[in-house]
């Protein structure tokens, strides 16, 4: 028996692309399901505290809209993360403006962090969120994306526009940091 | 507890939280984990921070999908008819031709510019014609003395030239310098 369009096996996200641009809503809306989980997780992560649902939808509306650019050389996760990850930026550079304070730095990434202070609840948890909130943006990013989404040094490196090698040293240095603060508290 | 120096399992940590690992690579992994205990704590790390994401809020998909403007083919850019490269090759010779051919023609319309010989204005001492002074040096074509002759004749008043008549006429004058022929003569005679 042929399976039909809902019984598929798992299909690739490049033949759901096709199948999108074909015409095919369902193909957008697996697509959307795949993937919007791990967005939302990692928005999270990197301190967003309101609006994730929003910022996901806005990924996801320029990623499809720009789809003929996608050519599959990495995965559509990565490419939807190195997205959201824009969008994060341009979120945070237009409050930085309405605020009009000093520019924000590291310190106020801290505060950003907080996004998580009402979702971890064990004591545990709690002691890695405030040794997290201590890293440097770009270690968080690294270390988040690559302990939560388990990306990849390159894959992480083409999201936050690094190099491999510099990946890999802002892992170390992150979890090195993370269990010093670990063991003070 | 030891700091772990064997960063390539640290590195392999999230992988084998996320089952990204071969069945050798991961058996590799699990082996070293059983003896070391900075690693564990790595884990232990690892594992906190991930179950800690799951709190982020659910994404209905549908309501994303229905955001998301329906496809649109990417119009081509027009492009520009095809040039026929044997006529780009005939205008490039023509206009080859036209370039050689014209500064040929140039080239022979206009005498090679040679290096002037300006006649600098010295006091002659040899009793020779005596020029009139110029104001500014007499550009002479070429070297032949005749011709900066020529071209210094002209320049000279009328005085200056019935002067240089006179002194030609001298030059008539002068005695022949070629030596008189010898006559052999014979004095054996009358001996």
């Amino acid at each position: 028996m042929i399976p039909g369009p809902e019984e598929r096996p798992e299909e690739t996200d490049m033949e759901l692309i096709e199948r999108w641009k074909r015409g095919d809503s369902r193909a957008a809306t697996r697509l959307v399901g795949r993937h919007s989980q791990a967005l939302a997780r990692f928005a999270a992560s990197s301190g967003e505290r309101e609006g994730i649902e929003e910022l996901v939808q806005d990924t996801f509306v320029r990623a499809f809209a720009s789809l003929d650019s996608f050519r599959g050389e990495s995965t559509l996760r990565t490419w939807l993360f190195t997205i959201e990850r824009r969008l994060m930026l341009d979120r945070r550079r237009a409050e930085r403006r309405s605020r009009e304070t000093v520019p924000v730095e590291e310190s106020d990434n801290v505060s950003e962090y907080g996004a998580l202070d009402s979702l971890i609840a064990e004591e545990t948890q709690e002691r890695v969120r405030r040794s997290l909130a201590a890293l440097s943006p770009t270690q968080r990013e690294v270390f988040t994306l690559r302990v939560q989404q388990g990306l990849s040094y390159k894959e992480i490196a083409e999201v936050v526009g690094s190099t491999e090698g510099a990946a890999r040293v802002h892992y170390h240095n992150a979890i090195e940091k993370v269990k010093g603060l670990l063991k003070n508290e | 507890m030891n700091e772990c120096m064997n960063s390539e399992i640290q590195d392999l940590l999230p992988d084998l939280e996320h089952g990204q690992l071969a069945a050798a690579v991961r058996q590799q992994v699990e082996a070293h984990l059983a003896g070391c205990e900075s690693c564990r704590e790595d884990l232990r790390i690892i594992r906190t921070v991930r179950s800690a994401a799951v709190f982020a809020p659910s994404i209905d998909a549908e309501s994303v999908v229905r955001q998301i403007p329906p496809y649109r083919m990417p119009v081509p850019a027009k492009q520009a008819p095809a040039r026929n490269r044997m006529v780009e090759w005939l205008v490039a010779g023509t206009v080859a031709v036209f370039l050689v051919g014209g500064g040929a023609l140039l080239s022979n319309r206009q005498p090679e510019p040679q290096n002037p010989v300006v006649i600098q204005e010295t006091p002659d001492n040899s009793g020779g014609v005596m020029l009139p002074p110029s104001p500014t040096p007499v550009r002479v074509e070429g070297h032949t003395p005749a011709l900066s002759l020529v071209a210094d004749t002209h320049e000279l008043s009328d005085g200056n030239l019935q002067q240089l008549m006179d002194e030609m006429e001298n030059f008539d004058a002068l005695p022949n310098s070629e030596p008189e022929p010898v006559f052999a003569i014979d004095t054996s005679e009358g001996r």
